[in-house]
């Protein structure tokens, strides 16, 4: 297994943002993790990538606890991971922000030039690589930290809601990225709200709920399930009968 | 365009080169040691608060330990004073993993006041420490007893040496700027959590920007002390210090290798002009000067002088649309 995570809490106080989670992640998936607002999946994506420590519950990576590491050792050991709303490094080009994160496997700047172009150019950012990376709007900002993950090297990326806030073309364009990075051989789990985005990319579904996992399964039963829908839509049926 | 870009900072260099053999009155010559000294702490500060976006105001500490080093081991061991460098520079090497570590884990404005406030702990520090002479400082040679001493009536020979320290930190810079730890300094200082996420040891390369930059500052110290031969708290480990770092760093703009250079320039012949005008009384006009510029910086250009230049200079390159 690529990824285990058993029994992940994440408590606030007496609130439990995350409640007894467990994921398993094989090589090669591509995971969604989807919930209304305030579910606990980012809290959950967070624990995943040592952004945040989780109460209890251990993670492990490649066969190794991870649980307590900080985010950089995240990254060295290949798991890399967007932010819900990019944090660019302003003051750098598009093509610099995405060299840090290539020279963490190539320490010298030419080499780290040179991958970081070969990123800038799957990710269709070539022609902006000498733009302040504050010149882009969100949509190419976005892409700006997909690059600078993949040039990271990673086994696993998680993707933080990469597709919110895109009008429907660029939807689509980033679906398409998405899919061909997972043909590079890279393991994704997506944190996504729209439902479609998640029945053409994923083959297996997470569905969060107020901290815990309420169903599991490949998109089309768990969209098919009373639960998932009674957590989307709200109880008023229920209080009705 | 490449090679004009090039020519700019030789130009620069060789201009400082010559500038002070060009007048033989000596209150200029001094006036322009005074702008190189400024200009080294002023660059050193830029490593970690420049590039890596850490806003310290606690540098008077360095600065303090240098010149503190210098002028106690001739005080008291009769050593010439450029002889306290290297202790300055071990002794600022000592403080950084001391003060390091825990500041760093303040982000922010938070950072700035941690800092602040061990510098202000430390000039009360030495006020009571009667060894270091307290509040009435250390006195540098009268007279030279040896060329080790560095006592020159003229101010050019200490421009000459401050000019060498200035190149060899710039040079330095200029490498860091291009190496990994360059970018990842300024990873740092634009996104700590981004900067994380893609594998970089923020608070272990934080540390390293500290260590030069202390280092750095406390040569400058050093100096200082050896030329002026007098350090007293205040002029030494004050609060003003700092600011001056800070000040000039932002005017010329900060996390640019010739930025601090370039406010230095401008701000410290300000300086002593009033100070030269008003006499002892007006030392604190320059200030009130600075709180003007910060606020002039801050709403019309908080890159710093260094912000204005391409928007002159490279009229054909591509401005981000």
């Amino acid at each position: 297994m690529l990824l285990e995570a058993q029994g992940i809490v994440k408590a606030f106080g007496s609130f439990r943002a995350v409640d007894q989670a467990n994921l398993v992640v094989a090589e090669n998936e591509l995971i969604g993790l989807i919930g209304p607002n305030g579910a606990g999946k980012s809290t959950f994506f967070n624990c995943l990538a040592g952004d945040t420590r989780p109460t209890s519950g251990t993670i492990r990576f490649r066969g190794q606890e991870i649980t307590r590491l900080s985010p950089d050792r995240h990254a060295r050991l290949g798991l890399a991971r967007t932010f819900q709303v990019p944090i660019v490094f302003a003051g750098m080009t598009v093509r610099e922000n995405v060299m840090v994160g290539a020279l963490l496997r190539h320490p010298h700047r030419r080499r780290a030039a040179d991958e970081a172009d070969e990123l800038l150019h799957f990710t269709g950012l070539a022609e902006r690589a000498e733009m302040p990376v504050t010149a882009l709007g969100t949509p190419g900002r976005k892409r700006v930290e997909i690059a600078r993950a993949l040039a990271t090297e990673p086994r696993l990326l998680l993707l933080d809601e990469a597709l919110a806030g895109l009008t429907s073309s660029e939807v689509e364009a980033a679906i398409e990225l998405v899919e061909r990075i997972h043909a590079r051989g890279v393991t994704l789990i997506v944190v996504e709200h729209i439902m479609e985005v998640i029945h053409r990319l994923t083959e297996r579904v997470l569905v969060f709920h107020q901290g815990r996992v309420i169903a599991e399964g490949t998109p089309a039963e768990v969209t098919a399930d009373p639960t998932v829908i009674a957590a989307y839509l709200g109880r008023r049926r229920g209080r009705a009968q | 365009m490449i090679p004009l870009r090039r020519a700019g900072p030789v130009a620069v260099l060789v201009i400082l080169a010559i500038a002070p053999f060009l007048t033989a009155n000596p209150f200029y010559q001094r006036i322009a040691a005074l702008v190189v000294l400024a200009a080294i702490s002023a660059s050193a500060w830029n490593v970690i608060g420049g590039y890596a976006g850490q806003i310290s105001f606690g540098h008077s500490i360095y600065f303090g330990i240098g010149a503190y080093a210098s002028l106690l081991l001739f005080g008291r061991f009769g050593l010439p004073p450029i002889a306290g460098a290297p202790l300055g520079i071990i002794a600022s090497f000592v403080v950084s993993l001391i003060i390091g570590p825990p500041t760093f884990r303040l982000r922010g404005h938070y950072f700035s006041m941690g800092t602040f406030a061990i510098a202000a702990l430390a000039e009360i520090l030495i006020v009571n420490w009667k060894f270091a002479g307290g509040a009435i400082g250390l006195m540098g040679p009268a007279m030279p007893r040896s060329l080790a001493d560095l006592l020159f009536r003229n101010s050019l020979p200490y421009y000459a040496i401050f000019l060498a320290v200035l190149a060899l930190l710039l040079a330095l810079t200029h490498l860091m700027q291009r190496s990994r730890m360059g970018f990842y300094l300024r990873a740092i200082g634009a996104g700590e959590r981004a900067a994380e996420s893609l594998g970089v040891p923020v608070q272990r390369y934080k540390l390293y920007a500290l260590l030069i930059s202390g280092a750095f500052t406390a040569l400058a110290g050093s100096l200082y002390a050896v030329m002026i031969g007098f350090v007293d708290p205040e002029s030494g480990f004050g609060i003003l210090i700092s600011v001056n770092m800070v000040v000039i760093a932002a005017l010329g703009g900060v996390g640019t290798l010739f930025g601090p250079l370039v406010g230095a320039i401008i701000l410290v012949p300000l300086q002593e002009t009033t100070n030269a005008l008003l006499g002892g009384s007006g030392t604190g006009a320059a200030y009130v000067a600075y709180g003007l510029i910060i606020m002039l910086i801050a709403r019309f250009s908080p890159g710093g002088l260094a912000e204005l230049w391409p928007l002159i200079n490279r009229h054909g390159r591509r401005r981000a649309a």
